[in-house]
């Protein structure tokens, strides 16, 4: 009896030990190659601010895994019933990391710097007025009806910056405090060296009891994509996000104390597509568009050029999003049709079977995903009698420069949704963002009134139920007449040492969300 | 004119051509390297004839490994297309890149070579610092400005190869002719009148050659090494299938399609040794003195 008691206890004793324990404390080693040039998301997008920046700032908000709002510096909030008002309540006793209480001013000030600076205008743009009834209420008046508000409130976008250090007059673009932060987050920032560490330690006098879990987080930057893969699969660090080479996700599966998830992304919505510049003589014609789009095989693309990883893109929103409207025409491969419509568009095959040339820009980062694919849609669209030229450009800002001032006649491109189609999706196809200049503007220069109607609505409609049909209907049009080729989903992964690291960052913004809950063992 | 151009000619012209063919004959090691110079010139100009397959079109299966399907002997690369058609097309590509280059190098390299070691003064002068300006700037980097800002094109890659390795063939052609030019058969010629460009094209220039065919012959081996590591950096022009290319876009799959790099890697070590082997065969042949020391 006593021997069997024993072996229970020792039993319970080795799963507890295998179970990851909540206990606090504990450093956390996070994997990069990015490199931020500052560490304030009120002034800049991006995965390599935001990911330190939401650790460091606060948001009234949060989202679960499931889009639903959480209460987070915000402890309430609430809608007026024209929809034309949101209220937030603050948490009381919130200060920032200097010891300055987090009021209701800040908010404002907050909210008003973003909406001057980031370059996601859509944000804040019908945010009127932010009135400030008392030190715990944030009342944000509205030109119109915004459903993406909150979103816009949440991680990675609405962070809360605290007016007495960024309100000085300066430049909020180049504050010297955006290197040097005072945050109202979970973390403090500790030591920030560009291109080797960002160093977070844990605020003591976070708002949230009993959080963060963490003592410290370390986000480590690697020179190389390799050398980071091999620094998670050796143990080196704990967690590796936004990892989307295919080979590098297989790779790191075969260790068995290393989980590698998919969830986490729904947010960022990364798509990868083929854009067609609208405005070129071959490709004002719809039917070439839709040609194209018949003639390329997305499965060949996912389970051969990705082995299996990522997922076909059938439209402009990411299959993450709420809404994402499933069967809208796919453009299955159809290599007679895609030859019937270019026929009709009157681009007859000549004797070498070749009806026209083309050229094909790709961002030169990021082969598997650009150059890659590129490769081949070359021998690819040849079957229909499209020659495609290859451009190689040398670096991102030539590619960037030849496709934001429109001197492209076909190009590969990676946008993000960023959680609300009013945010990352109306500006691809709105014919107020055809802009010169602007890289990820409408750059196709597609212009549909009834898309823009569609779209508009839909960024101004409360219901969610007659967004997703607006939404639903603007997709339709989009797809049909196909500004850009949509191709598939990026597959964006994010590594953990399973004996390590427990409540990994899942919710639809991943590690672009505050980790305070996650701990070591 | 004529007797002065027969006496100008240079006594030793060419009966060595004769003793160098002789020696180089007898070399096993310069013999091998033609051999295989001349197999893989053969590869290139008739393999894609023989062998008519669009290295870009996707035949079968991605990553399939060679002898696995007939389709593709050599197997696949990570789009499915033909191992051995890249080889047999990139050929091309590698030798013209290499051919050109190396022409580039010669020829700028002769022309300032020549002008600086034959007029001295100002004009070497002048001459060897823009020389000295090139020899400092690193090679590779300065290809790759070059290819940066002109687009990557085959053509493009070419012309940048020589105009990064230029410098050492104008030091060797200058130091040359410093040697040449006060020889007796030269003061000859000048005593008599001829014209200065007559002196050094048909006269200095033709005994210069030796050593300087020895280095173009060494210099197309370093073009298209040196194609290879543009390649490898992604500076290549991805219309024209080149083992470069091949060998730049394959690599991030070494672990798991080892052929998909290692056999253009192949042609590329077999090229550069039968051209190198050459290389040094001429240098023999050429200095029969300096062989037997």
């Amino acid at each position: 009896m006593k021997r069997i008691m024993l072996a229970a206890v020792a039993a319970t004793m080795m799963l507890s030990g295998i179970a990851v324990s909540s206990a606090d404390g504990g450093t956390l080693v996070l994997a990069t190659t990015q490199k931020p040039r500052h560490l304030n998301p009120a002034v800049q997008s991006g995965i390599a601010t935001a990911v330190p920046g939401t650790q460091i700032f606060a948001t009234p908000v949060r989202f679960d895994e499931n889009w639903n709002p959480q209460p987070y510096l915000a402890e309430s909030w609430a809608f007026s019933d024209d929809g034309m008002a949101l209220t937030l309540n603050l948490r009381k006793g919130a200060t920032f990391h200097d010891g300055h209480p987090i009021t209701s001013k800040d908010v404002a000030f907050s909210i008003e710097t973003i909406k001057a600076n980031h370059p996601f205008k859509t944000m804040f743009g019908p945010v009127e007025a932010i009135d400030t009834p008392d030190d715990h209420t944030a009342v944000l008046r509205l030109s119109a009806p915004h459903p993406a508000l909150l979103l816009a409130l949440s991680s990675a976008l609405g962070v809360i910056i605290p007016e007495h250090i960024y309100g000085d007059g300066q430049d909020p673009k180049a504050h010297p405090r955006n290197s040097d932060t005072v945050g109202s987050g979970p973390f403090k920032l500790a030591e920030f060296k560009p291109g080797e560490h960002i160093i977070l330690e844990k605020n003591e006098n976070f708002f949230l009891e009993g959080y963060p879990k963490l003592d410290r987080i370390i986000i480590k930057n690697y020179k190389d994509v390799t050398s980071m893969v091999l620094a998670m699969d050796s143990g080196e660090v704990d967690m590796l996000p936004f990892l989307a080479g295919t080979r590098d996700i297989a790779r790191l599966r075969k260790n068995a104390s290393i989980e590698v998830t998919d969830q986490g992304y729904a947010a960022v919505g990364p798509i990868n597509w083929l854009a067609f510049n609208t405005k070129h003589e071959i490709f004002k014609d719809v039917r070439v568009r839709q040609a194209v789009a018949y003639a390329i095989d997305r499965d060949f693309i996912v389970n051969a050029l990705h082995s299996g990883f990522s997922t076909a893109a059938t439209g402009p929103i990411h299959p993450g999003s709420p809404f994402f409207a499933p069967g809208v025409e796919s453009y299955a491969l159809d290599l007679d049709k895609a030859a019937a419509l270019l026929d009709e568009a009157g681009y007859p095959a000549g004797s070498d079977g070749v009806r026209f040339s083309v050229e094909l820009d790709y961002i030169p980062a990021f082969a598997e995903q650009q150059k890659s694919v590129a490769e081949y849609l070359r021998p690819q669209l040849k079957k229909v009698g499209i020659a495609v030229e290859l451009r190689a450009s040398p670096d991102f800002p030539s590619w960037a420069k030849r496709v934001s001032s429109h001197e492209f006649e076909l190009t590969m491109d990676i946008v993000f949704n960023w959680g609300d189609p009013v945010i990352g999706v109306h500006r691809t196809y709105v014919c107020s963002n055809i802009r010169q200049g602007v890289i990820w503007s409408n750059t196709q220069s597609y212009c549909n009134e009834e898309v823009d109607a569609l779209l508009d609505a839909a960024g101004k409609e409360i219901d969610q139920a007659k967004r997703q049909a607006l939404y639903r209907q603007a997709q339709q049009i989009i797809v049909d007449e196909v500004p850009l080729a949509f191709l598939n989903t990026l597959p964006y992964h994010t590594a953990y040492n399973k004996n390590k690291v427990g409540n990994p960052p899942l919710s639809i913004w991943g590690a672009m969300a505050p980790l305070d809950k996650v701990t070591v063992q | 004119m004529a007797a002065v151009e027969s006496t100008t000619r240079s006594p030793r012209a060419r009966r060595p051509g004769a003793d160098a063919w002789e020696i180089f004959r007898n070399s096993p090691t310069a013999m091998l390297g033609l051999v295989l110079i001349l197999l893989i010139s053969v590869l290139a100009i008739i393999g894609p004839l023989a062998y008519p397959v669009d290295p870009f079109e996707i035949i079968w299966a991605p990553m399939s490994a060679p002898g696995t399907t007939e389709r593709a002997l050599l197997g696949t690369d990570y789009l499915g297309r033909d191992i051995l058609a890249g080889l047999l097309v990139g050929a091309k590509a590698t030798l013209i890149v290499g051919l050109t280059a190396a022409a580039l190098t010669v020829i700028i390299g002769l022309v300032i070579g020549a002008l600086a070691g034959f007029y001295l003064g100002m004009i070497d002068e002048i001459l060897m610092r823009v020389t000295e300006f090139f020899q400092v700037l690193p090679p590779l980097l300065f290809a790759m400005v070059l290819v940066t800002m002109l687009s990557p094109s085959l053509w493009v890659v070419a012309v940048s190869i020589g105009v990064v390795s230029w410098p050492s063939t104008a030091r060797l052609t200058r130091s040359e002719f410093l040697r040449i030019r006060n020889l007796e058969y030269v003061t000859a010629s000048r005593a008599s009148g001829v014209r200065q460009g007559y002196i050094i094209w048909q006269v200095i220039l033709p005994n210069a050659l030796p050593p300087l065919i020895v280095s173009a012959t060494l210099t197309i081996g370093t073009a298209i090494l040196f194609e290879a590591g543009l390649s490898f950096l992604g500076l290549s022009d991805p219309n024209v299938m080149s083992w470069g290319l091949m060998i730049g876009s394959g690599r991030e799959y070494l672990l798991d399609a080892w052929w998909i790099v290692t056999l253009p890697g192949v042609m590329i070590f077999l090229t550069v040794l039968g051209v190198s082997l050459v290389g040094d065969g001429l240098n023999d042949a050429f200095n029969p003195k300096l062989r037997r020391r």
